[in-house]
């Protein structure tokens, strides 16, 4: 059999890295290529993604549980048979709101477009939102509110290159997206890579020796310490007046919001000496007089009940330093998951139509209804975010049926153990996926799907590039691609419109409904991505796309950007700092990706780190009678998880850490809070207060890696 | 402007005395109820400028900063949004059986709630020259001020600028903080002060002794332990009197053009007074801030001394008395603003402040301290049995001293000079009353140099076994192999092993390993 070679895209991160698979003879072989963003590089989970494709434990025909109570095979008739069923029972019994869809910031453009589609015209429901809103919605809400629009990064991402100061907020590019790193040495170069993050993670490391600063917060004060930058930037005349007098309005209420945040205010509340922030509002000042500043924001200041607020406050700071729209300077929020952008643009939030279009918005309602062929009263209103259609599962007036894309959400939502509580009281649970998730294997229904190498489409890159992602190995018998699920699903229910299991049809459409609006297609098509155009959005029929936003106008009416005030609530944080209770943040390793459910699988990253491990500072673990590498219980009223502890002095002493990639009784997620931002929907997953017990020595390797796969 | 009398059925009419950073934060929070229409709101203000943050009137004196930019309320917004907001507006009399503020220009403003918001002004000693009546605005002499307002810091400003000499009377914060930005511009600055060193309530003797050769080093002039008596005016051009010198009780002189009081500040209570309620050093008020004997009317901030009627009342011992400090104040707004807008039993008790922490505000000084730190470390309340322990570190040669006094293991009070990143742990741990590491020493090399990487990654380099390149997941042998294969460049290796195709921060390792392979061919020493 020939070798065949196909150019396409990583299956994990935002970033996107530019890949070769290559077939041969049945092996298949992965290797970077030369692409702006990961400039022929590649991180470990990239290097081994070919594992998944083939991998024993791959689903290959529909489960359904049966009387006995256990998942057993059938065929792909009978499957959405029972499905359409379970629909059609739900909805006649409790309305057709009963029934739910949970979408993911992994699927691609086209189904993430179909999916949201697929709710609202063949299940006729609102209920609809994705995992996205763990990751992006408080950047997202922020970045509406002050721009008009949410384009993560607003520029290419080799703008970056020639910057002379970054601001790096809650970020851990080291690990999350290695080859990114590349992108900071021009900054590095000229000593301004400042990184804020309470962790001296490995992106915090690339700023010593000389590289920068390292400005290492207490946890919760990322609000704080940004009110405090924006105070000093107004008082210490380094504002950009000529740009925020031309291209921003609210100046003067923003102004006064933050005179009472003076530096060594700011010192007692963040633990970050006022010097240190003194030096970098004018590092960052200085470099953007002298053509290069960006502030970019990452998921550690995000996601918090105060993840809007902080987002606003540092495109605030970007504001008044006149950096948005402005040559060699910007602002952005790295997305998280691969599709991350393109997958919140198109209908899987709950308040939203396809080219982030509002769904309450009369002529977006009635743009999108005429490309769906229906009447614009057949578009379900606003649904609920994903925390509060999760806490909705089987209660009254809640959903009873449930559909999961491209999500796990038993381990990556968080107080998981409601979640999964939740999904028990359901009537229905199904489950699309490649492989028997944690949230798979409680479902009804397990429909087995195509993943990444496998099939045709498009994602959207954290620069707002589109991207083709090719079929470049055949899938294994018995899987289906999740358009045809949905085409076949939609038949059943005599859905109205068309559900094509198609890609390029699919994406056609797309263009077609993201026309006029904010994320506008309408220019893209697959052959033009195929001559690898950069194709950025909004890219309008007829136009060339938009590399970058902002240059000569904000997407406000006015052109101008909002400026919007914002304080730390009033009470909140000291609640968390209780006698014998520590601070866990939660956050992700090199080595694994979200819930785990790929990564886990992968037998050379499983092997690398098998199993959690709570950072602590020897300090903290000293007080606590916690050995280094010794088993340990961290609970509190919500959960416990049982891991091994790891000394590190990286970590502040008053916080620990762990990895949100590992299940069951590893699962961090146990601990997390559902509370809420108020804007966003976003949930509380990096500050929650725990108890660190050590536990007896137990015998030694199954303590260590009880769930070793 | 009409007076407006109590008319039943209408919204409730709250009057506030005071346009200060704490009046400021009130306003805003009643801000949503004056738009909906729910309550009609009157801010009185003596100064001509609205509220604008005191803290940073030392800054402003040095041209730090500007008044816009200290901004705290705009009076054309709040006026927009219903409020009633007069600036220049002086009060004369409180006329609580009517309900009316009567006003310096003769009307009256009727209200349901009054707030008094009056804030502190500056103590002026008791000196030959200086009249100190504190029911009167001071009336100082030319080239005299207590740095407390806008006018004030502009007559600093002129000084500094001028290259005048400027005399700094007491030894507190706040006259630390203006001498040091003002010699930081480059005025010739003396402070004078009782007792031995600066800052004598919140620091022992041996921060004092520190902190005194650091002033020095900065150009500060100090006079220590000096007890001023007169001072010396001398005409001006114009035929006033101006400062001259500062006249000391051993007769010593300390000429200057402009004299800085920094001797404290004093509630503002005389028209609380005047309106018959109860007052010691400040306004009296309960722990939910209402006066005494009239549930209509309100204290907060500086002017307000909250100690109720019942004796022993553990709230109001929790409760800060008047202490110059703006977080409190701010606090006592948000309370007070829920009072009046919800039913009292549906809000919460005022927050127990924490006990506070001086910070000083000064670029390249760093003093903080909080609680008591007279305790030494061999004092008979620190040895066997004592309930207190002192870790202490000084190093005054090079500025820097630290003192940790704790009970059970938790902070009673610390004092840091010279180190800013264990100065703002310390204070983090003081304020969460959280138990300090056992090794004391840990908190001072948070500002040293030798903080240990993060990762393991430059430990043991010559390890073959240890990861060089986490991203890709490869070792050292494996890239050695490579090398000793021929691979002579991080490309190579990296075409090889995958090794330095993510991050790129282990390129600098590759090349060591390729160049140690490769030494051998270099002339052997």
């Amino acid at each position: 059999m020939p070798s065949q070679t196909t150019p396409t895209h990583c299956p994990y991160c935002a970033l996107q890295c530019a890949m070769t698979v290559t077939e041969s003879d049945g092996a298949v072989r992965i290797a970077p290529r030369d692409f702006p963003t990961n400039r022929g590089g590649l991180c470990r989970k990239g290097w081994t993604a070919a594992a998944l494709l083939g991998h024993p434990e791959r689903l290959t025909a529909p489960l359904l549980r049966m009387d006995d109570g256990v998942l057993r095979p059938v065929g792909w008739d009978v499957a959405l048979d029972v499905v359409a069923g379970r629909v059609r029972r739900t909805g006649a019994q409790y309305g057709a709101d009963a029934v739910g869809v949970f979408g993911g910031g992994g699927l691609t453009n086209e189904k993430a477009y179909q999916l949201g589609k697929f709710a609202r015209l063949a299940l006729g429901t609102s209920r609809i939102d994705y995992n996205g809103r763990f990751c992006m919605a408080s950047a997202a809400a922020a970045g509406n509110r002050a721009f008009g629009v949410d384009r993560g990064l607003p520029f290419p991402v080799t703008d970056l290159d020639a910057a002379r100061a970054i601001l790096l907020l809650g970020s851990n590019v080291a690990e999350t997206m290695p080859p990114f790193v590349t992108h900071l040495q021009g900054a590095r170069d000229a000593g301004g890579l400042i990184v804020v993050d309470p962790r001296r993670t490995a992106t915090a490391d690339f700023t010593a020796d000389g590289a920068g600063l390292h400005l290492q917060p207490a946890p919760a004060t990322d609000l704080a310490l940004l009110l405090g930058l924006c105070h000093i930037v107004i008082h210490d005349g380094l504002a950009d007046t000529a740009y925020v007098r031309e291209r921003t309005t609210g100046y003067g209420a923003l102004a006064r919001s933050v005179a009472p945040w003076w530096p060594e205010r700011v010192q007692s509340v963040t633990g970050v000496p006022a010097a240190q922030l003194r030096r970098t509002a004018h590092l960052l000042a200085e470099a953007a007089r002298t053509g290069g500043a960006y502030i970019l924001s990452g998921r550690g200041v995000e996601q918090h009940t105060d993840g809007t607020a902080t987002a606003t406050a540092a495109i605030n700071l970007a504001l008044l330093l006149g950096l948005p729209g402005t040559p060699g300077c910007g602002y952005g929020t790295l997305t998280g998951q691969g599709n991350g952008q393109g997958g919140r643009e198109h209908g899987q939030k709950a308040d939203q139509l396809p080219g982030y279009r509002k769904i309450t918005d009369p002529a977006a309602r009635a743009h999108v209804a005429a490309v769906w062929g229906v009447a614009e009263s057949a578009i379900p209103g606003p649904g609920l975010p994903a925390v509060e259609l999760l806490a909705s599962l089987g209660r009254p007036g809640g959903v009873r049926t449930l559909f999961v894309h491209g999500a796990n959400v038993a381990v990556s939502a968080p107080d998981s153990t409601r979640v999964v509580e939740g999904l028990g009281r359901l009537d229905c649970l199904v489950v699309a996926d490649f492989v028997l998730s944690e949230t798979a294997a409680l479902a009804d229904v397990v429909l087995p799907v195509l993943q990444w190498a496998e099939e045709d489409g498009t994602v959207t890159n954290l620069e707002g590039r589109v991207l083709r992602r090719r079929a470049a190995v055949a899938p294994p018998p018995g899987a289906r691609s999740e358009l045809w699920i949905m085409a076949e699903l939609a038949r059943r229910l005599d859905a109205p419109s068309t559900f094509s299991a198609d890609p390029q049809t699919v994406f056609t459409e797309l263009r077609a409904a993201s026309a006029g609006g904010l994320a506008d297609y309408s220019g893209i098509d697959y052959e033009l991505l195929d001559t690898g155009a950069a194709a950025y959005w909004p890219y309008p029929a007829g136009s060339a796309g938009t590399p970058r936003l902002f240059r000569d106008r904000f997407a406000h009416p006015d052109g101008r950007a909002v400026l919007v005030p914002v304080s730390p609530a009033a009470t909140g944080r000291d609640a968390l700092f209780k006698a014998g209770t520590l601070v866990l943040a939660t956050g992700r390793l090199l080595e694994h990706y979200q819930s785990g459910a790929q990564t886990r699988r992968v037998p050379e990253l499983a092997a690398a780190v098998p199993a959690p491990r709570l950072l602590i500072h020897p300090v903290a673990a000293a007080a606590h009678g916690i050995d280094d590498g010794g088993p340990v219980t961290v609970a509190n009223d919500r959960g416990t998880v049982r891991c091994t502890a790891e000394y590190s002095t990286s970590i502040r002493s008053d916080t620990v850490f762990l990895p949100f990639h590992f299940p069951g009784g590893q699962n961090a997620n146990a601990l997390t809070s559902a509370a809420t931002d108020p804007v966003s929907g976003m949930p509380e997953f990096k500050t929650s207060a725990v108890t660190v017990t050590a536990d007896a020595v137990p015998d030694t390797a199954t303590a260590r890696f009880p769930e070793a796969s | 402007m009409t007076d407006r009398r109590v008319i039943d059925g209408r919204v409730p009419r709250i009057v506030v005395v005071g346009f200060g950073p704490v009046a400021a934060r009130l306003v805003d929070e009643l801000l949503p109820a004056v738009r909906a229409g729910r309550l009609a709101l009157t801010v009185l203000g003596e100064e001509a400028h609205a509220a604008y943050n005191r803290v940073l009137v030392a800054d402003l004196g040095v041209g730090r900063t500007t008044v816009d930019a200290m901004m705290l309320a705009e009076p054309a917004e709040l006026a927009a949004a219903g409020v009633d907001v007069r600036l220049r507006t002086a009060v004369r009399h409180v006329d609580r059986a009517r309900k009316l503020v009567r006003l310096e220009d003769g009307t009256a403003v009727g209200y349901d709630r009054l707030v008094f918001a009056t804030g502190a002004r500056a103590v002026v000693p008791n000196l030959h020259g200086l009249n100190p009546d504190p029911h009167t605005d001071p009336g100082l002499p030319a080239g005299v001020i207590a740095l407390r307002d806008v006018a004030d810091a502009a007559v600093l400003r002129r000084a500094v600028t001028g290259g005048h000499r400027i005399v700094v009377l007491g030894g507190g914060i706040l006259g630390l903080e203006a001498a040091l930005a003002a010699a930081d511009e480059g005025a010739e600055v003396t402070i004078v002060h009782h007792g031995p060193h600066t800052l004598a309530r919140s620091i022992d003797a041996g921060a004092g002794h520190v902190l005194s050769a650091t002033l020095r080093a900065r150009g500060v002039r100090i006079v220590a332990d000096a007890r001023s008596t007169a001072v010396t005016l001398r005409a001006s051009g114009d035929g006033t009197a101006s400062f001259a010198a500062l006249k000391l009780d051993d007769g010593q002189e300390i000429p200057g053009d402009l004299l800085l009081l920094s001797c404290g500040v004093r509630p503002r209570i005389e028209l609380a007074e005047g309106a018959g309620l109860a007052t010691d050093r400040g306004i009296l008020v309960d722990h939910g801030l209402a006066a005494h004997h009239d549930e209509d009317v309100f204290a907060i901030g500086d002017c307000a001394e909250i100690r109720c009627l019942a004796a022993g009342c553990a709230e109001c011992a929790a409760a800060p008395s008047p202490s110059g400090l703006i977080g409190p104040g701010w606090r006592q707004a948000e309370h007070l603003a829920a009072r009046l807008l919800r039913p009292v039993s549906s809000v919460q008790a005022l927050p127990a402040e924490p006990a506070p922490v001086m910070l000083l505000k000064a670029r390249g000084v760093d003093v903080a301290a909080a609680g008591d730190v007279t305790a030494g470390p061999f004092d008979d309340a620190c040895l066997d049995g004592g309930p207190l322990r002192v870790s202490q570190w000084a190093d005054p040669e090079h500025g820097r001293y630290v003192k940790m006094v704790t009970r059970g293991g938790v902070l009673a009070g610390l004092v840091c000079v010279g180190l800013p990143r264990t100065a703002a742990e310390l204070v983090l741990l003081y304020e969460r009353g959280a138990e300090l590491p056992a090794d004391r020493s840990v908190l001072l090399r948070l500002d040293g140099p030798d903080r240990p990487p993060a990762g393991a990654a430059t430990a043991g380099a010559a390890d073959p076994a240890r990861t060089v390149c986490r991203c890709a997941g490869v070792g050292g042998a494996a890239i050695d192999a490579a090398v000793a294969d021929g691979c002579a460049s991080v490309a190579d290796v990296a075409a090889r092993t995958r090794a330095g195709t993510g991050c790129g921060g282990c390129h600098g390792d590759i090349r060591a390993r390729i160049e140690a392979h490769f030494q051998p061919a270099v002339a052997p020493r």
